[in-house]
C-alpha cells in the first residue's frame, strides 16, 4: 500500500512537472470569476500556446493582422489611439477595440453582448471580413505546417492534433489570464498605497454620480444601456438590438470597465469620444433623448468643472502599470513593449 | 465464520450487477436513416424544382442539427434515456445522414428528437466533432449554431447571383428555433427493439411543407433569412411540418 502511494505521488509530481502547475489566483476583493477553466484545465503550456497565437500574423488572411494588432498591451490590449481599428485590406472594424483584461470575469463579450462564452470569443475577429477576414480550415492548415505549432499543440493538450476547437481553448486560457487588478486603487484598497487629496475627493465624486454603472472592482456592471449618443449614420450601429431583435434594446451598449481608462481612449462603441473630458461633458450637457435613453440619465449627470478635476485625478488611479509591463503577457518573440511604438499609427 | 459472512455480500453484489447485465440495457443498433422528397420523389441538390407556388428553385446545401434523440416508449410511463449527442445532417455528406445509435430495448412507438442546439448546450465554448465551427453552422457575431441551413438559386430569388439563403437560428426566447419533433411511427405501431433485431428507421421530409405550411414562404417575398428574430423563427415552425413519418425496416 505504502509503495503504490508513493508511486502515485511520484506520477503526480511528474505530470505537474511536464504540464507545470498553473493555478489562477483571483484577486482579492474580486467575485468568483465567471470561466473557471471548464474542460480547459489551465497550464503553462496551454497559456504559452496562446500567448504564441494571439501574437501570430497566421491567424489572419494576409498575415498582417494577429489578435495583437488591435490589441495592444501598452493600450492594455485595447487600440491605442484608434476610434477604430484597421483590418484586412484597408478596412475598418465596425467598433472600437475594447481592452482586454479581467475576461474571465464576463458573462458575454462585444459591445453588444453577442458573444456568449470567452471560448468562442476569437471566432468573431478571425472571421470578419474587416479585421483578420481568414477562415477556419486556411488557420488549421497554416499551424500544421508549421515547424513549431504541432509539438506545441501535442504538449497543450496531451495528444497530437490542432482543430479549432483546441486553437479557441489555447486562446482563452491566454486571454482569461489576463489580469488587472494592481492599480493605485488596488494598492489603496489593500492597504499599500493613500490615494492623494485630488483622488479621494474624485473617488467620493465617483462613487456618487458614476459607480452606479461602473460597479467596483471590475468597474462595470455588465449591463447593457442607452447613454444618449445618437447613431453613426455610416455605421447605423443600434447595439444591443442586433443580438436580441428587441426594439427595447435599441442603442443599448455594454457598461465598459473604467480600469485602465486613461490608456484605452478613443471612448464609446464608435471611439467618438478622444478624451475623458469630452465623455464626462456628454454627460453633463450631451445627453440624447430617445424612447430607450437609460432613466438615470434623463437628466444627465452635472459634472462640474471641479468634479471633472477631481474625477480625471481618481480615473488615474485606475492605471495598472504592472499590467501593461507583464512580460508573461507580451510578445513571445519581441518582448513587453510598454510604449506606443513611434513607427505605427 | 468469516467466509460465511461474506457469502450474502457476494449475493448482493451478483444481484446488483447482475441486474445491470440484461442484455437490454446493451441496447440493439438503431439507424435512423433520413431522406428529402419533393413532391414524393426524393430530393437531388443542384436539381430544379417548383415548390407548390410554382416558383423554380434549386437546392445546393441542406443540413440540420438533430439532437437528443430519444424512443418514444408505447408504455409512456417508462423514463426515457436521451442521448445528449447532437448529429449534424448534411445531405451533401450522405455518410451524415444516417445517424447509428445504441438504443434501448423496448416497445416502441415512435422516437423523438431536438431541431437545433438547446440554450443550455449553446454555452458550452468551443465545441468539436459535429459542433465545430468549420462545419459553417455557427455565428461568430451572435454566438450560437444556426438549427438548419438551406442554400440554394431561384431565377424568383430578389438577391444577388439569384441566391436563395436560410440561415435559421436563434435560441433565445421569443425566436427560439429548436424544436422537439415527435414522430410516430406509420407502419408498424408499435414496434419492438430488442437484443437481435438490427433496426432502421427512415424519416422522410418533405420539402414541398417548409414552402407550404403554417407561414407561407414565397421565395420572391422571402428570399434569405441569415438572423435569429421572429422571421427565422416563423420559418423554423414550417421546417418543423417537413418531417413527414417514420418507417420502420426490421432487419433480422
Amino acid at each position: 500500500m505504502k509503495s503504490t502511494g508513493i508511486i502515485a505521488a511520484i506520477a503526480f509530481c511528474c505530470v505537474m512537472w511536464i504540464t507545470g502547475p498553473f493555478p489562477f489566483q483571483i484577486p482579492k476583493g474580486f467575485p468568483p470569476p465567471v470561466y473557471r477553466f471548464q474542460n480547459n484545465p489551465r497550464t503553462k503550456q496551454g497559456f504559452e500556446l496562446g500567448r504564441k497565437l494571439f501574437y501570430d500574423g497566421k491567424l489572419s488572411k494576409d498575415g498582417n493582422f494577429p489578435c495583437s494588432s488591435c490589441h495592444q498591451q501598452f493600450a492594455a490590449f485595447a487600440t491605442y489611439e484608434h476610434r477604430l481599428s484597421h483590418g484586412f485590406n484597408n478596412q475598418f472594424s465596425f467598433r472600437n477595440a475594447p481592452g482586454l483584461f479581467n475576461l474571465a470575469w464576463e458573462k458575454e463579450m462585444h459591445w453588444d453582448g453577442g458573444i456568449n462564452h470567452i471560448e468562442v470569443q476569437p471566432l468573431a475577429p478571425l472571421l470578419d471580413p474587416h479585421e483578420m477576414a481568414e477562415d477556419l480550415n486556411q488557420v488549421i492548415g497554416k499551424l500544421k505546417k508549421d515547424k513549431d505549432y504541432p509539438a506545441l499543440f501535442n504538449r497543450a493538450f496531451g495528444s497530437p492534433g490542432i482543430n479549432s476547437q483546441r486553437i479557441m481553448r489555447a486562446l482563452a486560457q491566454f486571454t482569461a489570464s489576463l489580469v488587472s487588478a494592481d492599480a493605485k486603487y488596488d494598492q489603496v484598497k489593500r492597504g499599500t498605497a493613500h490615494f492623494n487629496v485630488y483622488e479621494q475627493k474624485g473617488y467620493e465624486i465617483f462613487q456618487q454620480k458614476c459607480a452606479h454603472c461602473h460597479q467596483e472592482p471590475l468597474f462595470t456592471d455588465f449591463s447593457y444601456r442607452n447613454t444618449g449618443m445618437e447613431s453613426d449614420s455610416t455605421l447605423n450601429d443600434f447595439g444591443r438590438m442586433r443580438i436580441t431583435g428587441r426594439k427595447d434594446d435599441s442603442l443599448k451598449f455594454r457598461v465598459p470597465s473604467l480600469r485602465n481608462v486613461f490608456l484605452t481612449f478613443p471612448y464609446g462603441h464608435d471611439g467618438r469620444f478622444s478624451t475623458i473630458s469630452q465623455v464626462l461633458e456628454h454627460y453633463n450637457s450631451g445627453i440624447i433623448p430617445s424612447a430607450t435613453l437609460d432613466s438615470s440619465l434623463r437628466n444627465g449627470i452635472p459634472i462640474s468643472n471641479d468634479d471633472r478635476f477631481y474625477l480625471i485625478s481618481f480615473l488615474g488611479t485606475l492605471t495598472d502599470s504592472s499590467f501593461i509591463k507583464n512580460p508573461l503577457y507580451g510578445d513571445p518573440q519581441a518582448g513587453v513593449r510598454d510604449t506606443p511604438p513611434v513607427d505605427v499609427h | 465464520m468469516r467466509k460465511l459472512r461474506g457469502i450474502p455480500f457476494v449475493a448482493l453484489l451478483l444481484m446488483v450487477f447482475g441486474f445491470q447485465k440484461n442484455p437490454g440495457v446493451q441496447g440493439t443498433t438503431l439507424i435512423i436513416q433520413f431522406r428529402v422528397f419533393i413532391h414524393g420523389e426524393p430530393l437531388l441538390l443542384n436539381k430544379k424544382y417548383k415548390n407548390p407556388f410554382g416558383e423554380t428553385f434549386e437546392i445546393s446545401r441542406f443540413r440540420f442539427y438533430a439532437g437528443k434523440i430519444a424512443p418514444v416508449y408505447a408504455d409512456t410511463t417508462l423514463k426515457i434515456n436521451i442521448s445528449p449527442a447532437y448529429h449534424l445532417i448534411d445531405f451533401s455528406d450522405s455518410a451524415s445522414t444516417a445517424i447509428k445509435l445504441s438504443a434501448p430495448a423496448g416497445t416502441y412507438s415512435g422516437i423523438q428528437f431536438q431541431l437545433g442546439i438547446d440554450s443550455i448546450d449553446q454555452y458550452r465554448g468551443a465545441q468539436s466533432g459535429d459542433l465545430d465551427p468549420i462545419k459553417g453552422m455557427f455565428w461568430t457575431w451572435n454566438s450560437g449554431y444556426l438549427s438548419f441551413k438551406i442554400e440554394g438559386y431561384s431565377p424568383v430569388s430578389n438577391q444577388p447571383a439569384q441566391v436563395i439563403a436560410y440561415h435559421i437560428g436563434g435560441f433565445r426566447y421569443p425566436y427560439n428555433t429548436v424544436w422537439k419533433i415527435r414522430l410516430d411511427s406509420t407502419n408498424d405501431v408499435p414496434f419492438q427493439v430488442s437484443g437481435e433485431n438490427k433496426i432502421t428507421i427512415e424519416v422522410a421530409m418533405e420539402l414541398d411543407n417548409f414552402f407550404d405550411n403554417t407561414n407561407p414562404l414565397h421565395i420572391n417575398e422571402i428570399s434569405t433569412c441569415t438572423t435569429p428574430g421572429l422571421l427565422a423563427k416563423k420559418i423554423s415552425e414550417n421546417f418543423t411540418g417537413i418531417f413527414a413519418g417514420l418507417t420502420i425496416r426490421n432487419y433480422p
